[in-house]
């Protein structure tokens, strides 16, 4: 079996199956878990501890105006980056027939030559944010390996995805091969790091914005 | 079911840069100056040591701008040869002496090969010594079944 | 064809044909250009070939359908390839000779023995070794042992088609067998694999015909194929090309984008991993090739075609299980099967966790929170 085949292969499988147990353990066995007991009278109904989650999802979503002027630059920088690989990764052709042969559908993407400005600009922006994590001196003694990582194993995927799409520094078989592994990768880091925070991200937000509503604040 | 002859037809010209064949459509870059160079050199170790040389004119990435180029520098010269085996060749020696245009057609007309030749007569066109040997061993034959006769 | 080479050269053998000096060396002079060597080549090709002895040909066939044979006889221009059937001396092969059992076993055993170490063995179909070999045998003799007792005189062996060079469509999955490709079974030969299903007429014909004329294996890359004709991929010379870089690919046979000839990568077209000159010699004297008549390459000359999942699927989709084909219901299932295993460990984990709080909670209240 060569590289390509083994990649798209037992490797693609074997991935898939650890990021589906993986998510799905970390999301139930955080959904399951119980708060601590809050003796405190609730100050409001239920229904507005839902809306009150809800409506913190949105706020939180966007800076505040006090703190635009220290915290808007990596905002901007974090939504762009975001924003770049959701194009990328869901609109490129070559992506959507992936999907398509798992999902049974597909959608319409975007020229192939504006995906690969997308991704090189995208790709700055990542390193750019490497590089304000190395040199913040609150960011630097905050991260650890899991940051580093999930940064690594996402660069990575994005760095072998161009090389691929430029056949660039080796036959085409190896550089696919190489992506797909990369995302093999990816796939199977994604449950066990900081990178779940895809999933907990809304979730998180909604409960810490609903506590608040109990306790009759606006956040 | 549709047939053939119902499905319809749309013929699109691919976008500029579009590869067909070996030779992509961005010509030779710079005109033709390059492969006249060569030429020139060519012609010149012909003249001094009688070595022969041949450019394949199908490697060449030419575009049409290139070729009519090249045909309007080389020009015509006196001498045109067809040779009929398996196909039409021909041979036409350019302005310049010694250098010769060559096309080889197959027995479909199709054009299989087609090159500059840099020699005082092309390598194709000169009979070989073991030809003209049989030949007159052939002649003689037929001297001698006739003087029989 | 001969089985004994009457001694003429193979200028002599031409003129018999009628093939004029000229005509071959126009020919070589149209081979030397197709396989992109320098133009002087093509004339010394055909003085070095016409004024040497017919070289000795034989052509075994196992296991394979015949494709192969087919395409370097069916040629757009007879007389073009028929002239190699001119050049050498074909001793042996047993679907175009005209002699057949004891008499055809016999010429190929002399052809063998009068140039030994001299003669090219062609090879097309794979070797079925299973079975002691049963699968395929002529005249009492099985495939391996005819092939490990020709091969023992030969020069170097071309094996044509992907079949005898990978082993093709016998060794695929699950290869009943038990088939092997040429190079598997004998390995101190020069072997030079022509590989495709079939290959291109004129690319087994250049090969033969380069060997022939210089004596020497051309460059060959990882896979010991000739370099000149399998060094790009079929998406490395593909006049679709644009389209692909553009992002523009048809998503159905005959739908706009098809009609329009755009890129085939959807439909599961594997040029850009196949190393092939489809996309330059084309087919048929050049008329076509599979991606120009609207189907997508389907990598016929690389090893384990068969193998690498369904001809429709995308380079870019998943491609575990029997042949490569996985479907989506089946990778629906593997998902909603690995995500039930992890709700139950999350269940379990919440449960423990909660557990411990829930002691914790009767220790502080015992104490008093």
């Amino acid at each position: 079996m060569d590289l390509l085949a083994f990649s798209r292969g037992p490797a693609l499988k074997v991935s898939l199956v650890i990021f589906c147990l993986g998510v799905a353990w970390r999301i139930v066995g955080f959904a399951l878990l119980r708060l601590r007991r809050d003796f405190n009278k609730p100050r409001t109904s239920i229904a507005k501890w839902m809306t009150g989650g809800l409506v913190t999802v949105g706020s939180r979503s966007w800076p505040h105006p006090e703190f635009i002027p220290r915290t808007g630059a990596g905002e901007a920088l974090g939504y762009s980056y975001h924003i770049g690989l959701f194009i990328l990764v869901l609109l490129f052709g070559p992506h959507i027939v992936f999907f398509g042969s798992i999902l049974g559908f597909t959608w319409p993407g975007l020229p192939s030559s504006l995906i690969t400005v997308i991704s090189v600009l995208t790709l700055g922006l990542f390193l750019a944010v490497l590089f304000r994590r190395v040199t913040h001196p609150v960011l630097r003694m905050l991260s650890n390996f899991d940051d580093y990582f999930s940064w690594f194993v996402t660069a990575l995927v994005m760095v072998t995805g161009l090389a691929a799409t430029a056949h660039l520094g080796a036959p085409y078989e190896t550089l696919l091969a190489v992506h797909i592994l990369s995302v093999d990768l990816l796939l199977v880091w994604f449950p066990f790091g900081k990178l779940m925070h895809a999933f907990y991200l809304l979730p998180s937000r909604a409960i810490n914005g609903a506590l608040i509503a109990r306790k009759g604040a606006v956040s | 079911m549709s047939r053939l002859a119902e499905i319809p037809i749309r013929i699109e010209t691919p976008p500029a840069g579009a590869l067909s064949g070996p030779a992509p459509s961005g010509g030779l870059g710079g005109g033709v100056a390059a492969l006249l160079t060569e030429i020139a050199s060519l012609l010149v170790r012909l003249a001094e040591t009688q070595l022969p040389a041949a450019i394949d004119l199908r490697s060449l990435p030419m575009s049409p701008q290139d070729r009519s180029e090249l045909q309007a520098v080389l020009g015509e010269g006196e001498v045109r040869a067809t040779i009929e085996a398996e196909g039409i060749s021909t041979l036409r020696e350019t302005r310049m002496s010694g250098v010769w245009w060559i096309e080889h057609r197959d027995a479909q007309g199709e054009l299989v090969a087609e090159l500059l030749e840099i020699a005082h007569v092309p390598a194709i066109l000169a009979s070989a010594t073991d030809e003209i040997a049989a030949a007159a061993r052939t002649l003689r034959e037929h001297l001698s079944l006739g003087a029989r006769a | 064809m001969s089985a004994d080479n009457d001694g003429l050269t193979v200028g002599e053998m031409l003129l018999k044909h009628g093939i004029s000096r000229r005509s071959f060396m126009k020919y070589c002079t149209a081979v030397a250009s197709a396989m992109a060597l320098p133009p002087w080549m093509g004339p010394a090709m055909a003085e070095q070939l016409r004024g040497s002895p017919r070289p000795s040909v034989v052509y075994l066939s196992f296991q394979e359908c015949t494709g192969c044979l087919e395409s370097l006889t069916r040629s757009f221009a007879p007389t073009i390839e028929d002239l190699i059937f001119n050049t050498i001396s074909l001793d042996y092969n047993d679907t175009l000779m005209a002699a057949a059992g004891e008499a055809a076993e016999s010429a190929r055993a002399k052809a063998m023995k009068d140039n030994f170490g001299k003669y090219v063995l062609v090879v097309d179909g794979s070797v079925p070794t299973g079975a002691g070999g049963a699968y395929c045998a002529a005249g009492g003799r099985s495939a391996v042992d005819t092939l490990r007792e020709a091969a023992k005189g030969a020069a170097a062996i071309v094996c044509v088609g992907t079949c005898a060079s990978f082993g093709g469509i016998a060794f695929a999955d699950p290869n009943p067998t038990s088939a092997w490709p040429v190079s598997a079974l004998v390995d101190d030969k020069p072997i030079i694999n022509v590989s495709g299903c079939p290959p291109i007429p004129e690319v087994m014909t250049g090969t033969l015909l380069q060997f022939f004329s210089t004596g020497e294996v051309p460059d060959l890359d990882e896979h010991r194929r000739p370099k000149v004709f399998f060094g790009n991929t079929i998406h490395d010379r593909c006049y679709r090309r644009p389209f692909y870089d553009q992002g523009k690919f048809a998503k159905s046979f005959d739908d706009e984008g098809a009609r329009n000839g755009w890129c085939l990568f959807e439909l599961g077209c594997k040029g850009p991993t196949t190393y092939n000159a489809c996309a330059t010699i084309k087919w048929n004297g050049g008329v076509s090739f599979p991606i120009q008549s609207g189907h997508g390459c389907i990598g016929c000359s690389e090893p384990g075609f068969w193998d690498k999942g369904s001809f429709y699927s995308a380079l870019s989709t998943p491609a575990w299980g029997k042949a490569g084909e996985v479907a989506p219901r089946h990778v629906l299932e593997l998902a909603a099967g690995a995500a039930a295993v992890g709700v139950v460990l999350g269940a379990g984990s919440a449960g423990v966790s909660r557990l411990r709080q829930h002691e914790r909670e009767a220790g502080n209240d015992g104490k008093g929170s």
